[in-house]
């Protein structure tokens, strides 16, 4: 009996080692999540939107690497003076699978759909205020009021021209959320071919597609949760691209020769939120002197291994709006200790910061925190919560510090400037610190109406002066994008725009 | 008959159990602050979207009606409709609880297959070497933390050894098979999807071992304790008397008897991992109940909580019921 046992082990043994090698024409990315939702009206997740993105097409595309935007579906397109009248001309010949042509008709009912769902994504599109059809292939959306970043918004995952076929899949007036939740009717590159849920999600390229056509034929991303399993699976050559590989990882993956560890400046940032009503956070100096206390080199050579780097003003670097000249505050101890006593706590106090798990570097960061605090005579307890308790307290405004992080939609420094310190935009909204200031206020709301991209950026930079000055967060780092992958990865572009979705239409291995 | 009467007191018990658990459970998770309509609408929605989006969710309502349209769906039969991935949640359990289930099953298989006779051994050569042995097989088993052992295992038999298979159910390329009963497995064998077979049954071997262990060390360890309170018992020593080969005596006579501790532990053991091995589960990747309802609670996800809740509770009642009608049938003594 025994006997038998061991020779079926053996044999087993023996068949597993006869693995499915992956083709040359299939590329495996390594995930930490399964997707959830697939419809773009509804979804506001990176995570699915790497999958959506390459399934539709788009009116305007990111250039490259670039934040700038060019022609896709439409081939070009006008504005009136004041920004508030956008006419698209369409590509013709472009087809959805069951041959329904990509045209006029497609864009008013995606973007009417958008906005009756009216869930996260139709956020962007708030100005809208009617879409007229002037021809087959000609488009023209009305708008509001001026909305500078309007064309920026068209590159975003929400902005996917959807079939209007898919209506027939109705149920109950839900304008077919539920079938579009786990199915995908676009015209992009690829389609989705198997979705099992949980384990992986397989798109297949499309060999009709009227643009450039994928070198690849199948792209599968697999769930893989633990960061040590994806190493393993990277290095053996069983994923070809890893996105969940944490830092402490690294430096063992630097070693292997069939691996190119890829890092891109990303516009994450991380900041920490200050209560700017509650009490003595309400003072500028309290709020000046924790920004000089912290030692943002320490942060980002310890916890980020270096990569990283201070932010300098709210707009990060790589978006245009950013501005060398803005001031930055440095780690200065002693200075900090002198605001503190001006502003009558010479004898300390004591502050709370809330962080949860949602990122796993916050945790040592929360303690070097807690020490630089120290030194400076302010005790900081710290409190870990579950991410949905977190969120609500940061909502209600019931805080005094927490840790956060954000990055922009679409390329316009209004993604930071108008979301972090709008007065209308208090709690989750944007404006974490329930910061209030008419003048920044007055000025980067009409940033936001003007066309002119110069006089904006001039709007933008004097707005930051006064934060600076106001100090209503505690500005990090914006950290690097590290995408480890098998060197036979060829042609990955990175656009700091698609945080997570790749350009499979454009790789090869 | 009587066991007939005595299942049906135990199955109508189910009921207040059934709604004690759900009334429970769904006060704890409706009440701890927290908002799902703000996580569904994104990082950075408004909050006349957050709202609308609370009102089509129905959260906007007072707990007890909440509570009252969930229950009256669930007499339907209808779990409602995840709020995390807007499916149904039946379908989501049909999905999980199946990979759970043959999870389960090859670690029990590994679990008692070799528990058993390792805690008979251990128990015939009492403090010899095979006992000590197997005492300190079961030792390493009880005290090695699963994450730890789950890695190592991967390190080696994956990564370094490359004999086994890594993360996941299936090679990547590799597509399920037509879905039967959802154990890959099964519907493998059943449709005689020979490659699929194989890729799914070696991908259970790590997982199934990484879990099996700590409950073969249990089964190890309480096997052998009530195997040697038995084999002192007055009878075996008649039955020895009488001339009975040891063989038998060992088999036939002491175990039959010793086997009801083991019984019960087994029962449990299975119920407990119905509700899904959360640790080893996310180290290989393998998408269970236990994954799923981590996922679910970091996301506020009521339906689904509150579905996974039923359905364990569910089968966890209803394990121990088995248990004590077995009981039954290994000891005579015992009448219901």
């Amino acid at each position: 009996m025994k006997k038998y046992g061991i020779l079926i082990f053996v044999l087993v043994l023996l068949i597993s080692t006869l693995a499915f090698a992956t083709p040359k024409d299939v590329l495996v990315v390594g995930t930490r999540e399964d997707v959830r939702i697939l419809d773009p009206a509804v979804t506001f997740d990176n995570q699915d939107w790497r999958v959506t993105y390459p399934c539709y097409d788009r009116l305007v595309k990111y250039k490259g690497s670039s934040t700038e935007v060019e022609p896709s579906v439409a081939e070009s397109w006008q504005a009136n003076e004041d920004g508030t009248v956008w006419t698209f001309k369409l590509k013709k010949g472009i087809k959805f699978d069951d041959g329904t042509p990509l045209d006029a008709k497609a864009v008013k009912f995606t973007f009417e759909r958008l906005k009756k769902i009216g869930k996260g994504p139709s956020d962007y599109f708030t100005e809208i205020k009617e879409i007229k059809i002037l021809g087959d292939y000609e488009v023209q959306f009305v708008l509001e009021y001026p909305y500078a970043p309007f064309i920026y918004t068209l590159a975003t995952n929400a902005a996917s021209i959807l079939n209007p076929n898919i209506i027939k899949h109705e149920e109950n007036g839900d304008l077919a959320q539920k079938w579009l939740a786990t199915h995908i009717d676009g015209s992009g590159p690829f389609r989705l071919k198997e979705w099992v849920k949980d384990e992986k999600i397989v798109l297949e390229a499309k060999d009709d597609y009227w643009g450039e056509k994928p070198k690849l034929k199948e792209v599968i991303i697999k769930v893989i949760k633990e960061s040590t399993d994806q190493r393993m699976a990277l290095e053996r050559g069983d994923i070809d691209i890893a996105d969940g590989i944490l830092v402490d990882q690294l430096e063992k993956l630097a070693k292997n020769k069939d691996v190119v560890i890829r890092k891109y400046p990303s516009q994450l940032c991380n900041y920490v939120y200050i209560n700017n009503q509650k009490k003595p956070l309400d003072n500028k100096l309290v709020r000046q002197a924790l920004n000089y206390a912290v030692d943002y080199k320490g942060i980002i050579d310890f916890v980020l291994k270096g990569n990283g780097i201070q932010m300098r003003g709210p707009i990060p670097k790589g978006m245009w709006g950013h501005s060398e000249d803005v001031f930055q505050y440095t780690y200065d101890p002693k200075k900090a200790k002198e605001l503190l006593k001006k502003a009558g706590y010479a004898k300390g106090l004591e502050l709370e910061i809330m962080y949860s798990s949602v990122q796993p570097t916050w945790e040592e960061e929360v303690l070097i925190l807690q020490s630089n605090f120290a030194d400076i005579g302010v005790k900081l307890n710290i409190r870990k919560l579950a991410n949905p308790t977190m969120r609500e307290k940061v909502d209600k405004g019931q805080f005094d510090l927490c840790m956060g992080r954000w990055s922009p939609d679409f390329a316009d420094p209004s993604m930071f400037m108008n979301y972090w310190f709008d007065s209308s935009k208090w709690g989750l909204a944007g404006n974490r610190s329930f910061y209030k200031n008419d003048e920044v206020d007055k000025l980067i709301r009409e940033a936001l109406k003007i066309p002119d991209q110069k006089k904006r950026e001039e709007l933008y930079k004097k707005a930051q002066d006064i934060i600076m000055e106001d100090a209503p967060y505690i500005l990090l780092y914006q950290t690097m994008s590290i995408i480890p992958m098998r060197k036979e990865v060829k042609n990955f572009i990175y656009n700091p725009m698609l945080e997570r979705m790749y350009n499979f239409e454009s790789i090869y291995k | 008959m009587r066991i007939a009467k005595y299942i049906g007191i135990r199955l109508l018990y189910i009921i207040p159990v059934m709604l004690g658990v759900t009334i429970l459970v769904f006060l704890i998770s409706h009440t701890i602050p927290g908002d799902p309509a703000s996580l569904i609408a994104g990082p950075k929605a408004s909050k006349a979207t957050i709202e609308r989006i609370r009102h089509d969710l129905g959260l906007d309502k007072p707990i007890y009606v909440q509570y009252m349209i969930y229950l009256r769906g669930l007499l339907k039969g209808d779990f409602g409709k995840s709020i995390r991935t807007g499916i149904d949640v039946a379908t989501d359990l049909k999905k999980y609880f199946p990979a759970t289930l043959e999870l389960t099953f090859f670690s029990m298989l590994f679990a008692i297959g070799a528990g058993i006779p390792l805690g008979i051994i251990s128990a015939i050569k009492r403090n010899r070497w095979p006992d000590h042995i197997s005492r300190t097989f079961s030792i390493f088993g009880v005290s090695m933390p699963v994450f730890w052992l789950g890695l190592l295992l991967l390190l080696v038999f994956y990564s370094k050894l490359k004999i086994l298979p890594g993360s996941g159910r299936l090679d990547t390329i590799l597509s399920p098979p037509t879905h039967i009963t959802g154990m890959y497995t099964i519907d493998a064998l059943l449709t005689g999807n020979w490659p699929v077979f194989i890729s799914a049954l070696t991908h259970l071997i790590l997982p199934a071992f990484c879990l099996g262990y700590v409950y073969l060390a249990i089964i190890t360890r309480i096997t052998r304790s009530s195997m040697l309170e038995v084999l002192n018992k007055e009878y075996i020593e008649t039955a020895r008397a009488n001339g009975i080969p040891e063989k038998s005596i060992i088999l036939k006579h002491a175990l039959k008897n010793a086997l009801i501790p083991v019984v019960t532990i087994i029962g449990i053991s299975f119920g407990e991992l119905m509700g899904g091995a959360i640790l080893t589960e996310t180290i290989f990747s393998f998408p269970g109940v236990g994954k799923y309802v981590v996922e679910s609670i970091n996301y506020l996800d009521f339906p689904a909580i509150m579905g996974f809740t039923v359905v364990v509770t569910f089968i966890y009642v209803f394990m121990n019921l088995l248990v004590d009608v077995i009981y039954a049938f290994l000891d005579p003594q015992i009448r219901y």
